[in-house]
């Protein structure tokens, strides 16, 4: 197999694609290295499934370089087997029984029937849908059909698994499961590309591309992100004199505000906290990290 | 290389199979269309064709023998004004026989398939003939002439049967499939096999593999509702009709596979059915033969697939055609009507739905 196994596992330099007036990809440029969970988070509409579709050469773009696992996109339908693709439109039959629809995604990658059997009993059970195996995928909720349309893109065990917004609408202890499957998948050296609009989605991979308006907006660690935007933790101090501690504490230069009989303060370092009990003696005190929401608030705000 | 992989062609096929299986009302269609059909056709056409209907040709000098004719109680006399004409309507089951009246000679054309019918016709002809020599005393030189036209039997239901086997196939096809790569592009599995190892090619072949599956259990059933339960003959050998339906059905799948990019929905599918489907039942020459459809409008009925199937399907069950008879132009031209939609409808499935 041609392309070099260093290279990142999809490498995009300056994509663009225009669908009439309205241009979905605007110069976008990244590289998504091999063997993490890389997460691409933006509004809806900010260019998230265009720029899978163009990975995967359902698209053809106007203009830009684009390589995937080593292969220039034109020649990406030789590797189709290593690449799976979750499609938002949920791709299933809903004539067809659980067992049936894995059967026939397995087919198509050229699964040998005792294999393919022992991979949708592992699959299903895996987003926990093994007592419905033999049901029609029409009769599943929401969320079922979701999880079944994961476990039909993972049946040929691709090195490449783009999955986009996977886990709308599943439940959070369920949601806890896939990731630590993807955790498990990327130790085995795949590649999870994972699109969400949701923030605390995106905390959980390791690397965070921010989509706006068809191009990479910050990219990074959930952590560097924040330190990107400035972000600093926040630490919450319930207090007795409310008023006259606050006061004390802005008198000594602290960047606080009061929220809900609250008072919050940015950090500067972590041994300010010792110096903040040397003034005030809290009742209660939490300390808050940052949030990917702020911190792509005040990247979106400083743009 | 990756052109045709046959294990990806039948995965495609076993999916489609399981998915009409569970259809009900697809099966349902599949039993009772062509029996209703037939039921339908077969008895409201026939019913007229009581008695013993003979074409007269009259170019003169026959005038006895013409009044006897006239005179028998159970023959309906059609009169007309060419032999050809006559030929024509004895080979399509119109006419039991016809009488061309010429001076010095007779010529009585007789359908070969109902021979009781064809004896009765040559006894009263024989018999005019020699009370006309009774007549004249010099005994006119009254050549008669008889010939027998392969024609198709008397009953409408005959005629229509395999037409309506053909009908059925491919209107039940033709919708299936459109509906089915409607279904793929909405629900999203087309976007899905696009990103898979399967070609477009492989794709189509699956699909007309695993509707000819089902082509042959459907045209199995309506053949034996055909034959046995309304006494179609089957003179030819019945792997044959089954060919010919089956590349039909073919023809019929990727034609509607190449339709479905013009539908958005399934209900859209709905009203392909005047404009594909229409034409081929009236122009596909069961009903009324295809020299009857104005001149302008018969180049039509040449490219419907149809026409070339009820031809078939007609020579094989009431001639006893083989493989070789019909070849050409019939297995020919629905063999191209085929290859012409396969290519269009593996083209349209563009990888960029964008
Ligand atoms: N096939 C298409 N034709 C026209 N516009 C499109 C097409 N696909 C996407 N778009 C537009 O491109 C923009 C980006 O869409 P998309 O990539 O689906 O966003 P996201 O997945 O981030 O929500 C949207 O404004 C969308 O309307
Ligand atoms: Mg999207």
């Amino acid at each position: 197999m041609a392309g070099n196994g260093d290279e990142p596992a999809v490498s995009a330099r300056g994509l663009s694609k225009s669908f009439g007036r309205l241009r979905a990809l605007n110069d976008l440029s990244v590289d998504i290295p091999r063997g993490v969970t890389y997460c691409l988070l933006g509004p809806n509409g900010s260019g998230k499934t265009t720029f899978i579709r163009a990975i995967v050469g359902l698209l053809s773009l106007d203009g830009g370089d684009l390589r995937v696992l080593g292969e220039p996109v034109a020649r990406v339908k030789e590797i189709y087997s290593r690449i799976g693709y979750m499609t938002q439109h949920k791709a299933l039959y809903p004539d067809l029984t659980l067992q049936e629809n894995m059967e026939f995604f397995a087919g198509l990658y050229g699964i040998e029937r005792s294999e393919s059997w022992r991979r949708i009993t592992r699959l299903l059970e895996m987003v926990n849908l093994q007592e419905h195996r033999n049901r029609l995928a029409g009769d599943l909720s929401g969320g079922m059909y979701q999880r079944l349309s994961l476990a039909c893109t993972l049946i040929h065990e691709p090195e490449l698994l783009l999955l986009d917004e996977p886990t709308v609408g599943i439940d959070p202890r369920l949601r806890q499961t896939f990731w630590e499957y993807f955790d498990l998948l990327t130790r085995q050296g795949k590649t999870v590309l994972i699109t969400t609009h949701l923030m605390d989605e995106a905390e959980k991979c390791k690397i965070v591309g921010y989509m706006r308006s068809g191009k990479m907006a910050a990219v990074g660690s959930p952590e560097e992100i924040k330190r990107l935007a400035g972000l600093r933790p926040c630490l919450e101090l319930w207090l007795k004199e409310l008023e006259k501690d606050a006061a004390q504490l802005r008198a000594e230069g602290y960047e606080l505000q009061i929220c809900k009989g609250v008072v919050q303060l940015r950090l500067e370092s972590p041994e300010q906290i010792k110096r903040v009990l040397a003034e005030v003696t809290p009742l209660d005190m939490r300390l808050k990290e940052p949030t990917l929401e702020e911190a792509f608030l005040r990247l979106s705000e400083a743009s | 290389m990756r052109l045709l992989d046959l294990s990806r062609v039948s995965v495609v096929a076993l999916r489609v199979v399981r998915q009409l299986k569970r259809d009900r009302r697809t099966i349902g269609l599949i039993t009772f269309a062509p029996i209703l059909l037939m039921i339908l056709f077969g008895y409201a056409l026939s019913g007229e064709m009581s008695g013993v209907s003979l074409g007269l040709v009259d170019y003169g000098g026959h005038a006895v023998l013409k009044s006897h004719l006239e005179g028998i109680k159970d023959f309906n006399i059609l009169y007309l004004g060419s032999e050809s004409d006559a030929e024509k309507q004895v080979y399509e089951g119109r006419l039991n026989g016809a009488v061309i009246l010429r001076p010095g000679e007779v010529r009585v054309l007789l359908d070969a398939t109902s021979l009781q019918i064809s004896n009765a016709i040559q006894a009263a002809v024989e018999a005019g003939a020699s009370g006309e020599r009774a007549s004249f005393q010099k005994g006119p030189e009254n050549i008669v002439v008889m010939r027998y036209i392969f024609g198709y039997d008397l009953e409408m239901m005959d005629t229509v049967g395999p037409a309506i086997l053909g009908l059925v196939v491919f209107f039940f096809t033709f919708i299936n499939a459109a509906i089915s790569f409607i279904r793929e592009r909405s629900q999203g599995t087309l976007e899905k096999f696009m990103v898979s190892p399967l070609s477009r090619v492989e794709m189509v072949s699956g699909y007309v593999l695993g509707f000819s599956l089902f082509t042959l259990l459907q045209s199995t059933t309506t053949l034996l509702v055909v034959t046995i339960g309304f006494g179609v003959p089957m003179r030819g050998n019945p792997l044959t009709a089954l060919a010919v339906v089956l590349l039909l059905g073919a023809g019929a799948l990727v034609l509607g596979s190449f339709f479905s990019n013009f539908a958005r929905s399934e209900f859209q599918v709905v009203q392909f059915i005047p404009l594909i489907i229409t034409p081929q039942i009236v122009l596909c020459g069961v009903w009324w033969p295809l020299q009857s459809v104005p001149e302008f409008i018969r180049p039509i009925s040449y490219i419907l697939p149809l026409t070339y199937a009820s031809d078939a399907l007609r020579a094989v069950m009431l001639k006893g055609a083989s493989i070789t008879d019909i070849l050409y132009p019939d297995l020919l031209a629905l063999s191209t009507f085929f290859l012409f939609f396969f290519v269009a409808a593996t083209l349209m499935l563009r990888r960029e739905v964008a």
